[in-house]
């Protein structure tokens, strides 16, 4: 090889962006395959998707099965179950989760370390090893085969979660605004509300819509707790078209996308702050 | 701030007040108060999680009858019963190869991808947009998507692989079932490189540029920066999420549910699959209790052995 000074450099670098180019782009061809075959499918005649010679892409979009859909199952039903879960444990996750982590972040007290402790170590018991236990306490409830029953679930297992977030979050904020406000004569509620809430939003936000979408995504309890076709979420209740002798890939598809829709803008805008809290706070931790 | 002074001679203090009421009886509040904040979060985890945990471990002690009745303590006849099914070793084995491929093979990938993605590249946001998909989609939704990909007759893999000239009859990706249980585990690893890709790309952006540039100087090649400065700066990213992923994963239900719900005759059931189909297809609580159990303290044992051998680690490098 003959040296110049500048060209080899300036090679190497072009290669090694072009490779760079090409990997990010085969990593993002992959990731988006599942999709859209998904998508090519739900817009395919049951025919079409059966027949031995084989398409990738649909001959003629059939957007019908995105209409159909809504007639042959309970669609809407299933979107409101899964609105009325996810809404519902997001909103009592948060209105325990708030208070403990401001404890947590803000006072000393006897067992706090303990208490730390035990939400750590609560994320070692998924829902779906302590299902026996979780089916026993519903009946005594009488919360099997309701909604309400999810909500508490879905809010309690998301317990650790919002507490380390909102725990790291609130420890990022310095005291000194709400000592303030505490001498102006605000009491503690007060000077949470109107001082500490207002400056974690963004935190806030980010673990409120991360709940919102583990509790969206569920499904193993649900599968288990809910018996009732027009009480299902859409995890559970899209399966309706995944039956035992056919599975209408058209409709199980095209009701998947509703499906995935709405979780996936969520989960976009709260990517960034999502992950530096988690290592943040569980680092911390 | 009085919360700020240690727990223990504050309630000294709140014990005495009967004398001094109305300070008292402040003092006494202020040591409460933190209980009153955290007695929500008490309350909700104390019955939906706590409850049954105690519930499983009661039922794994005892003999159940169908409805789930407790018939008294039992020598440890479930757990007996479980392990000595032959059954139990396979699903073990598929278990511990199912969390520990998952797990090791996707934090080398994500670690890899989120290396690329530290780069600064002309669409690097849109890169980030797309790698989170797999991320935000419910599990039973991308293993519908994977069971239908790979299918025989029908799947897109086979019609794709046609059509771009790669095979020329359709391969049958799913012949044995250890073929499935290696699309499981595929389904598996594909979901779980986004989160620590995340994790790492967090870890990666609160390094200094300048131990970098210090680097260079010195004459550090690619390779030794990455192993010098890049791997124990990431560490602490690496090991929060590694032992969420062992958890995740090992509790991971909905991939192999969708896909083959643990058929043929065990081949594919991992423990969770064996316990929801032993408490609720079968009825046997009592041995279902004990699976859970037996889940527990292996993933107890996982957990805090990893979790103890990076710190240790760590204090050696300090």
């Amino acid at each position: 090889m003959t040296k110049t000074v500048n060209k080899p450099v300036s090679v190497k670098k072009t290669i090694l962006r072009l490779l760079l180019y090409f990997v990010v782009l085969d990593v993002c061809v992959i990731t988006l395959y599942p999709y859209f075959a998904m998508l090519c499918t739900a817009l395919k005649s049951r025919e079409e998707i059966f027949s031995t010679a084989g398409t990738v892409l649909p001959i003629t979009a059939l957007w019908s099965n995105f209409i159909d859909i809504w007639s042959r199952a309970p669609m809407a039903k299933y979107m409101l179950n899964s609105f009325l879960i996810a809404g519902g444990s997001t909103v009592i996750a948060m209105l325990c989760g708030i208070p403990a982590a401001y404890a947590l972040a803000r006072m000393k007290f006897r067992g706090q370390t303990a208490f730390l402790g035990f939400v750590i170590v609560s994320q070692m018991f998924a829902p779906v090893v302590l299902l026996i236990g979780i089916y026993q306490v519903m009946q005594v409830l009488h919360l099997t085969d309701s909604i309400l029953g999810l909500i508490f679930i879905n809010a309690a297992f998301n317990q650790a979660f919002t507490i380390w977030l909102l725990r790291g979050t609130f420890m990022g904020i310095s005291a000194e605004m709400e000592q303030a406000a505490t001498i102006d004569g605000c009491t503690r509620v007060q000077s949470m509300m109107r001082v500490l809430l207002p400056v974690a939003a963004p935190g806030i936000v980010t673990t409120l819509i991360f709940i919102f979408i583990n509790a969206w995504n569920e499904y193993t309890v649900a599968l288990c707790l809910i018996s009732t076709d027009t009480l299902k979420p859409l995890t559970v209740g899209i399966n309706i078209f995944n039956g035992y002798n056919i599975i209408e890939w058209q409709y199980l598809f095209a009701a998947s996308i509703f499906a995935i829709i709405p979780v996936v803008i969520l989960f976009m805008c709260i990517e960034k702050n999502l992950v530096s809290g988690l290592a943040s706070g569980g680092v911390k931790g | 701030m009085s919360t700020k002074t240690p727990a223990a001679p504050a309630e000294k203090q709140a014990q005495a007040s009967p004398r001094l009421p109305n300070p008292g009886s402040k003092k006494l509040f202020r040591t409460i108060e933190p209980y009153i904040w955290i007695a929500p979060s008490i309350i909700l985890m104390a019955i939906f999680i706590v409850t049954p945990i105690v519930k499983v471990f009661q039922l794994s002690m005892n003999k159940v009858t169908r409805a789930g009745r407790l018939k008294g303590f039992n020598n440890f006849e479930n757990f007996t019963t479980v392990i000595k099914d032959p059954a139990f070793a396979l699903v073990l084995k598929n278990t511990i190869l199912w969390t520990v491929a998952v797990v090791v093979i996707s934090t080398v990938l994500g670690f890899i991808l989120a290396l690329i993605l530290n780069n600064q590249f002309k669409g690097r946001k849109v890169a980030r947009a797309i790698v989170v998909f797999p991320w935000a989609t419910t599990l039973v939704i991308q293993a519908s998507a994977w069971k239908f990909i790979v299918n025989t007759d029908y799947g897109t893999l086979n019609t794709l692989f046609k059509k771009l000239g790669f095979i020329s009859a359709s391969v049958n990706w799913t012949s044995t079932p250890s073929a499935w249980f290696a699309w499981e585990i595929a389904c598996g690893i594909f979901v779980t490189i986004p989160f620590v890709c995340f994790c790492v790309l967090s870890g990666l952006q609160s390094i200094d540029a300048s131990y970098y540039e210090a680097a260079t100087v010195d004459g550090a090649g690619y390779f030794q920066k990455l192993f010098k400065i890049t791997l124990p700066l990431v560490r602490s990213s690496l090991t929060v999420s590694t032992v969420l992923n062992i958890i995740y994963v090992f509790n991971s239900f909905p991939i192999i549910w969708t896909m083959t719900k643990g058929d043929p005759a065990n081949r594919t059931d991992t423990l969770v699959t064996y316990l929801y189909k032993l408490a609720f297809y079968n009825g046997k609580q009592g041995e279902a209790s004990a699976v859970s159990v037996i889940g527990f303290i292996i993933l107890l044992i996982c957990a805090s052995v990893y979790m103890v051998y990076t710190l240790r680690k760590g204090d050696e490098d300090l």
